[in-house]
C-alpha cells in the first residue's frame, strides 16, 4: 500500500492505538473513603451525600437519603447535638458546615410538601415474622420504622397514651414544635405499624407470640437529690414537670425557681420555667466546661435571662410553713478526674450560703425502670447489658436507647434503633450480625485546599431573645431553600468524589473518562501515572497504588 | 466546568511525558476553539509528541513546517483563507518558548505587523526542552538548565526572563494575554476572546514541566499554581493597549513558596532568592498589585 | 501580443497570467523589480490576490508553504542570500510535496559581497528536491514559468525558475505576451490530494521516524526523475497551444560537432555567437544547454554530447574544493558509458564578471588541444582570470 506523498497523515487521532498506559509504574483509582462527619453520625447518616444532593438540587433524593437511616430529620435538626459538625474538617478551614441546620431544611422540606417516607415501599416481600417493640421513644421508633420497611410485622408499646417517648414528653416546643415530631411520627405511622399506647409491658411473657422483642424502654425515673427534706412540696423533678407541660396539663411554676442539674433537661427546665414568669437560677456542681448540656441550649438559657451558679452544689432544702422556701448551697471546687474523666467535685469547707426560691426542679440524670425485665436479660449499674448490635444475653431479646446504657443523645438512640433492627433481620433469617466496619477517614490535612476559599457558615436566622422568652414559639427560624444551597456549597465531600471534575480537567493525556452521574473512569490504556488527577482532587477521592506487572 | 465541550481533540497515546504542562495546554486550548480550526505548530515538544509517523493525536487540521516560522504559516493560511473566501476560520499558530521568543521572534514580529487575522499561542515551558532542556531567553533569572548550569564560577541563568508579551503589545496587537494551566477557566477564556477578536491576537501560556524544572509529575498544576499565587507569572491581558491584571492573589505568596518546589532553583542562596523576590515585587508594583 | 520587457517584468507578468493567488516576498536585488511589479498588479486590481510583505525570505516561502497547503496557487522570489537564508524552507517544501513556483534571480553569493551575477546560489541548493530550469532569454522565463505550474501541480514538486541577474532581470527584449483566456486552458485550477480544512482533518508534517523517512526520500526522488518525463510532456503542450518549445535541452548545431560547449542560462546566448562564427569558418563546433538542471537530463545529454571528442564545461559557479557542479554532474553521467568524450570544466563569469566571447574562444580552444592530444592535463580551469592578483602562476 503505497504511502501518501509528503508523509500526510490521514486518519485523525490514530495516536490512540498507542498504549501509553505500559509507562506506568502508579495507576489511579477512584477509592471513596469515609467522610468525618458520615463517621461521627451516630444515627450512621450519610452526611456528604445528601449534602451533595442539595448541591445538585435534588432535595427529595437527599431527604430520601437521610431517611435511609433516620425517620427524624426534622427532629435531629433541631435537637441533635451534631458530633459531624464537630468532626467537619472545615472546622479547621474557617467554620464547620451547618449541616444541622441542613438536616433540619431536608426534614421541613418533607413535611411542608407531605413526602411520606418510603409509605407502601417495603425493601423485602412481607415477612410472616412479628416482632414487639416496648417503647415508642426514638429508639422504639427507629427499630420499628427500618423492620417496617424491609416488610416486618411491627407492633409498638408505649405505656403513655402518646407516641414518642422523650421526644414527645421530654424536650420543649420551643426546641422541638409540637406539630413538627407530629408530622414525622405520622409518617412512620404510615408504614403499617401497630402502635398500642397505654400499653405498660409488666413481664415479658405478655410478648411470648413475637418472634423478636426490642426494649427501648428509656431512662424515665428521676434521680433523687439524697439531701434532707427533698419530698417537700415544692421540690419537683424535672422530667415530670416537662412531661405535664407537653401533655398539655396545667403547671404551677413558682415566682423564683432554683433548678439543679447541668443536662439538657436542666436547661430545658430552666428556659421552660422562663417562660412561664418565673426568674430562674440554676446551680451545677462543675464547671461550665462540664456541662452535659448542648452549648447552643446553655447559651440560649442565659439569653433568655437564666442566671447560671457552676461549682455549687445543693446542701439541703429550706422548708418554710411546710413547703419549700429555698436551697442551702455549697461551692465545690475540682479535684482530680473520676471514673467517667470529668474531674471530681470537691465541697469547699465553709462556703455555705442560702439561695431563695418557692420553687426546686431536681434534674441530676434519670435511669431505666427495668423492674418487668426477667433475670436471664442481663443488667449492669442498672442498664441493660447489650452488644453492638443491641443483643442482650438473650437471643431474640435486643435492647437499645437510654435503657441499654447508649449516650443519652436522641441520634444515639436512632442509631441503636436501627442497628437491632438490622440485628433483628439477620436473626430471623438465620444470619450472622453485620460486622462493624472500619471506616477509613481521610484527615483535614490530606485535602487540597486550594479550591476552596473561606467564608463563613450561612447564620440560622432565629427570634430575638427578648421577643422569645415570652412564649414557647420556635426559636430557631430555619434555612430558605437559597440559605441550605449557599450553605452546602461550603462542603468538602472529604475523601467522597462530589463530580468537581478537576481530575477530567486537569489530564494531559485525556485518559479520564466522564460518565453519569457526575463520575468517572480512568483509561489505563493510555494513563501513564502521573498523578495530577490524585494531587488536584480536593477531597483525596482517588489514591495511586503501585501497577502490578508479571 | 459544566460550560466545558466535552470533545475531545486531542487524542490520548500522544508521546508527552507523564504530567506534561504544555500537552494540558494544548487539551485546554482546543475545548476552547472547537474543530473548526487549522492549526500551524512549530518544531518542539508537542510537534514532536504528537505526530510521530504514521501516528497523529490531533483531530483538527494540523500543519508543522519548521521550527522557526510557524507565525509564517500561519500568515499564509491566513492569506489563502482570505483569498479564497473562507471568512469563518482564523489559524492558530502554536510555539514554545524556544519557537516564539527567540528563533520565532523575527517571524511573529512581521505577522503581528502585518496584522494577520491569527491566534498566536505560546506554550511557555521555560527553555528548549525538547532538545534537552536548554535555556531559552524565557529562563527566569537563576534557573538551572544544561546549558546555564549551576557549577562553581556560574550558577544557573544570570538573565531575566524576556516578556514577550508586553513585546507584542507594544506592536499594538489588539489582544495580548497571559495565562496558566493552573487556572484553566481564566486561560480558555482568553483563548476564546482572543479567537473572537479580529486581528493578530496573542496567547502567553505558563507550562511547568517536570522533568526539565525538577518536579515530580504530579506537582504540574501545583507549580503552575504557585507561580501565580507568588506573581512570579501574572495574570494579565492587554486589549487595545490597555492593561489589567486579571487575577490579584488575595494574599500574594513569598517567591521562595514557588521556587522551592523546584529542583532547578534548588541551588539557589537566601540572598539570590531575596533578589528575585525583590525583581517580582518590582515587577508587582508596574502592574499595581500589592 | 509582443511587449518589451525586462526579465524581471516577464517573470511577473507570467505570474499574473498564471493567477498565483497568495504571493510573498522579500526584495533583494535584483529581483525587486518582480515583487513591485505584482504589488502594483494587486494593487491595480488586475490580479486578484494577496500580496505578503514578510519580513525575511525565510518568511516568505513559509507564507507559501502555508497558503499552499490551505489551497491555493502561490509564488514567491528572491536571489542570492535571499535563497541562502530560504534554503532551510526549501527541503521543506519538497518534502511536504507543495506545488510551490518561484523565480530564482541569479546572483552571486557573499561573501565578498556582490550584487552581481553568477549561479552559485540556485546550484548550491541543487540537492533540495526542486526542480531546476534555467532560461536563456525573456520569453524563455515568461514561458518556462506558466510551465512550471502545470509540472508542479501535476508532480506535486516544487518549481524553481532560475535566470540570471542584470543579463536578464534587468534588460529589456521583445516578448511575445499570451493571452489570458490561453493560459487559463492551459492551466487547470489549483488541486491537492489533501488540503488543510476542518470538514476533513489531516496531519501535515508529521515526525518522519527512520521506520518511514527513506520511503519518503525515495518517493521524492522517484517524483523528480518522473518529472523528466512530464516537463517534456507539458513543453510539448505548451508548444501546441503557444508554438513555443524548449525542452529539457536545446541543442545548437550539435549534431556533428567535434567539439562541444555545454552551457546553463544567458551565457549560451553569447556563445551561440562564437559557434555561428566557428562554424562559418568550416570548424565543427556546436553548443548544448542544459535547460532542466534538477531533474539531471542525463540520458539526453549522454546521447548528444556522446559523439563529440571534447566538451567544454562552462559553468559560473565553483563547489569548492572541488570542480563545478555541471562539470560533475555530466562526468558521473558518463562514468559508466564505454564512449565517452574528453571533459573539461571552465569556470567564468562569477561575481558578475563579464564572460567575453574572447574567454570562450580561449575555452574552445583548449578543448580542441586536448582533442587532439587525446589527453586533458588540466580539467579546471578558470577564465578571465588575473592569476598574479591570486599569486598563481599564469
Amino acid at each position: 500500500m503505497k504511502l501518501a506523498p509528503g508523509a500526510v497523515i490521514t486518519k485523525p487521532g490514530s495516536s490512540e492505538r498507542y498504549d501509553t498506559g505500559s509507562w506506568r509504574y502508579t495507576r489511579p483509582i477512584y477509592a471513596d473513603k469515609t467522610p468525618p462527619c458520615n463517621d461521627k453520625c451516630p444515627a450512621g447518616e450519610k452526611v456528604q451525600k445528601y449534602i451533595d444532593l442539595i448541591n445538585m438540587g435534588r432535595f427529595k433524593e437527599a431527604l430520601e437519603t437521610i431517611r435511609e437511616d433516620n425517620p427524624f430529620p426534622a427532629v435531629c435538626g433541631r435537637v441533635c447535638y451534631h458530633p459531624c459538625e464537630e468532626a467537619c474538617s472545615r472546622d479547621e478551614y474557617d467554620e464547620s458546615l451547618g449541616i444541622h441546620h441542613l438536616e433540619r431544611f431536608l426534614g421541613d422540606y418533607g413535611i411542608s410538601r407531605g413526602y411520606a417516607s418510603g409509605a407502601g415501599k417495603k425493601l423485602i416481600p412481607r415477612s410472616s415474622a412479628k416482632i414487639a417493640v416496648v417503647g415508642s421513644g426514638p429508639a422504639g421508633l427507629s427499630c420499628a420504622y427500618h423492620l417496617a420497611r424491609r416488610g416486618y410485622q411491627v407492633t409498638v408499646f408505649e405505656a403513655l397514651p402518646v407516641v414518642g417517648g422523650m421526644l414527645a414528653i421530654g424536650i420543649p416546643s420551643y426546641r422541638l414544635p409540637k406539630d413538627v415530631l407530629q408530622h414525622e411520627i405520622s409518617f412512620i405511622q404510615a408504614l403499617e405499624i401497630n402502635f398500642k399506647t397505654n400499653a405498660r409491658i409488666s413481664s415479658l411473657d405478655e410478648l411470648k407470640d413475637y418472634q423478636a422483642i426490642f426494649l427501648a424502654v428509656g431512662a424515665s425515673m428521676s434521680i433523687k437529690l439524697g439531701i434532707s427534706r427533698e419530698d417537700a412540696v415544692g421540690v419537683h423533678h424535672g422530667i415530670d414537670l416537662l412531661r405535664a407541660l407537653n401533655l398539655g396539663k396545667k403547671v404551677e411554676i413558682g415566682k423564683k425557681v432554683v433548678v439543679v442539674g447541668g443536662g439538657n433537661t436542666a436547661i430545658d427546665c430552666a428556659r421552660s420555667s422562663l417562660r412561664l414568669g418565673a426568674s430562674v437560677t440554676v446551680i451545677y456542681r462543675r464547671s461550665r466546661e462540664e456541662m452535659p448540656a448542648t452549648p447552643e441550649e446553655i447559651e440560649g438559657a442565659l439569653a433568655d435571662g437564666a442566671e447560671i451558679m457552676y461549682l455549687t452544689a445543693p446542701k439541703a432544702v429550706i422548708v418554710t410553713d411546710g413547703k419549700a422556701a429555698g436551697l442551702e448551697c455549697i461551692k465545690m471546687r475540682l479535684g482530680e478526674p473520676d471514673a467517667s474523666g470529668r474531674r471530681r467535685p470537691i465541697p469547699i469547707e465553709g462556703s455555705e450560703f442560702k439561695l431563695g426560691a418557692d420553687m426546686v426542679i431536681v434534674a441530676i440524670g434519670q435511669i431505666p425502670d427495668l423492674s418487668f425485665l426477667p433475670n436471664d436479660v442481663e443488667q449492669q449499674k442498672g442498664r441493660i447489658v447489650v452488644d453492638e448490635n443491641g443483643q442482650t444475653s438473650r437471643p431474640g431479646i435486643f435492647a437499645g436507647g437510654d435503657a441499654a446504657g447508649a449516650p443519652e443523645r436522641v441520634a444515639d438512640a436512632i442509631g441503636s434503633g436501627k442497628r437491632a433492627a438490622l440485628a433483628i433481620d439477620c436473626y430471623l433469617r438465620g444470619k450472622a450480625a453485620p460486622a462493624e466496619k472500619k471506616p477509613e477517614v481521610v484527615p483535614f490535612e490530606e485535602l487540597n485546599l486550594e479550591y476552596f476559599v473561606p467564608a463563613p457558615r450561612v447564620a440560622m436566622p432565629y427570634l430575638a431573645p427578648k421577643d422569645r422568652v415570652k412564649d414557647f414559639r420556635e426559636i430557631n427560624l430555619g434555612y430558605t431553600q437559597e440559605m441550605a444551597s449557599t450553605e452546602a456549597e461550603r462542603c468538602f465531600s472529604c475523601g467522597v468524589c462530589n463530580g468537581c471534575d478537576n481530575c477530567w480537567l486537569f489530564c494531559p493525556d485525556i485518559a479520564v473518562k466522564k460518565l453519569p452521574e457526575s463520575r468517572y473512569e480512568i483509561d489505563y490504556d493510555h494513563c501513564k501515572g502521573c498523578g495530577i488527577c490524585a494531587t488536584e482532587c480536593p477531597c483525596r477521592a482517588i489514591e495511586m497504588v503501585s501497577e502490578e506487572r508479571e | 466546568m459544566k460550560e466545558l465541550s466535552e470533545e475531545e481533540l486531542l487524542a490520548p497515546g500522544h508521546r508527552a511525558c507523564p504530567g506534561c504542562g504544555e500537552a494540558l495546554a494544548i487539551r485546554l486550548a482546543l475545548k476552547a476553539v472547537g474543530k473548526d480550526v487549522i492549526i500551524a505548530q512549530a518544531t518542539g515538544c508537542i510537534e514532536v509528541v504528537t505526530t510521530p509517523y504514521p501516528e497523529t493525536a490531533w483531530r483538527v487540521p494540523w500543519i508543522h513546517a519548521a521550527f522557526e516560522n510557524v507565525a509564517a504559516v500561519a500568515s499564509g493560511v491566513e492569506a489563502a483563507l482570505k483569498v479564497m473566501g473562507k471568512h469563518g476560520i482564523k489559524p492558530i499558530a502554536i510555539a514554545g518558548d524556544g519557537g516564539t521568543a527567540d528563533i520565532g521572534l523575527q517571524a511573529l514580529s512581521g505577522a503581528v505587523e502585518r496584522g494577520h487575522n491569527f491566534l498566536y499561542i505560546c506554550t511557555d515551558n521555560e527553555a528548549y526542552m525538547n532538545t534537552g532542556i536548554q535555556r531559552s531567553s524565557t529562563t527566569p533569572y537563576g534557573a538551572w538548565t544544561t546549558t546555564t548550569p549551576v557549577g562553581v564560577v556560574k550558577k544557573g541563568k544570570d538573565r531575566p526572563k524576556k516578556d514577550v508579551p508586553a513585546i507584542i503589545a507594544a506592536h499594538g496587537a489588539p489582544y495580548v494575554a497571559t495565562a496558566s494551566v493552573s487556572y484553566p477557566t481564566d486561560y480558555i477564556e482568553k483563548v476564546k476572546k482572543a479567537m473572537a477578536i479580529e486581528g493578530p491576537t496573542y496567547v502567553h501560556v505558563h507550562c511547568p514541566c517536570p522533568p526539565g524544572w525538577r518536579f515530580d509529575s504530579d506537582k504540574t498544576i501545583e507549580v503552575a499554581r504557585l507561580a501565580v499565587l507568588s506573581c512570579a507569572w501574572i495574570l494579565y491581558e492587554v486589549e487595545d493597549g490597555v492593561s489589567k491584571v486579571t487575577f490579584n492573589p488575595p494574599k500574594r505568596r513569598p517567591v521562595a513558596d514557588y521556587l522551592k518546589l523546584q529542583g532547578r532553583f534548588r541551588h539557589l542562596t537566601d540572598d539570590e532568592i531575596a533578589e528575585i523576590q525583590r525583581m517580582v515585587d518590582e515587577r508587582c508594583r508596574r502592574f499595581g498589585i500589592e | 501580443m509582443k511587449q518589451v520587457l525586462t526579465g524581471n517584468e516577464a517573470a511577473a507578468i507570467a505570474v499574473k497570467l498564471a493567477r498565483a493567488k497568495v504571493i510573498s516576498a522579500y526584495p533583494i536585488t535584483p529581483q525587486t523589480a518582480i515583487v513591485e511589479k505584482l504589488s502594483e498588479f494587486v494593487a491595480n486590481g488586475e490580479l486578484e490576490a494577496e500580496f505578503v510583505n514578510v519580513e525575511s525570505e525565510h518568511s516568505a516561502l513559509s507564507v507559501c508553504l502555508g497558503a499552499s497547503a490551505t489551497g491555493v496557487r502561490t509564488f514567491t522570489a528572491t536571489s542570492s542570500q535571499g535563497l541562502a537564508l530560504m534554503s532551510e524552507i526549501l527541503y521543506v517544501v519538497s518534502g511536504m510535496r507543495f506545488p510551490i513556483v518561484m523565480t530564482n534571480v541569479n546572483r552571486s553569493l557573499s561573501a565578498p559581497l556582490s550584487i552581481w551575477c553568477d549561479q552559485q546560489d540556485s546550484i548550491s541548493v541543487r540537492d533540495s528536491g526542486w526542480v531546476q530550469l534555467y532560461c536563456e532569454n525573456n520569453q524563455e522565463i515568461l514561458d518556462s514559468v506558466i510551465q512550471a505550474y502545470r509540472v508542479a501541480e501535476e508532480m506535486l514538486l516544487p518549481v524553481m525558475v532560475c535566470f540570471d541577474g542584470y543579463i536578464l532581470s534587468h534588460t529589456a527584449e521583445p516578448v511575445d505576451v499570451p493571452n489570458q483566456k490561453e493560459v487559463d486552458g492551459f492551466l487547470p485550477p489549483y488541486k491537492l490530494p489533501h488540503l488543510l480544512d476542518p470538514n476533513k482533518p489531516v496531519t501535515m508534517g508529521p515526525v518522519g521516524v527512520p521506520e518511514y523517512y527513506e520511503e519518503f526520500k525515495c518517493m521524492l526522488q522517484e517524483a523528480m526523475l518522473e518529472a523528466r518525463r512530464k516537463l517534456a510532456e507539458v513543453d510539448r503542450a505548451f508548444g501546441k497551444r503557444f508554438g513555443r518549445r524548449y525542452g529539457l535541452i536545446e541543442r545548437y548545431r550539435s549534431d556533428d560537432a567535434d567539439i562541444l560547449l555545454l552551457t546553463m542560462g544567458s551565457l549560451s546566448g553569447t556563445a551561440k555567437e562564437l559557434i555561428d562564427w566557428y562554424r562559418k569558418r568550416g570548424e565543427r563546433v556546436g553548443l548544448v544547454r542544459v535547460r532542466s538542471f534538477r531533474p539531471f537530463p542525463a540520458k539526453e545529454l549522454v546521447k548528444t554530447l556522446g559523439n563529440a571528442k571534447a566538451v567544454a564545461v562552462l559553468e559560473k559557479d565553483i563547489s569548492v574544493g572541488w570542480t563545478g557542479a555541471l562539470f560533475a554532474d555530466i562526468a558521473a553521467a558518463f562514468i559508466n558509458v564505454r564512449k565517452k568524450p574528453l571533459l573539461m570544466n571552465f569556470i567564468c563569469g562569477l561575481g558578475g564578471r563579464d564572460v567575453s566571447p574572447l574567454q570562450i574562444r580561449e575555452a574552445i580552444r583548449a578543448a580542441a588541444r586536448a582533442a587532439e592530444t587525446g589527453e586533458v592535463k588540466k580539467s579546471v580551469r578558470w577564465l578571465g582570470l588575473r592569476e598574479k592578483l591570486v599569486g598563481l602562476k599564469a
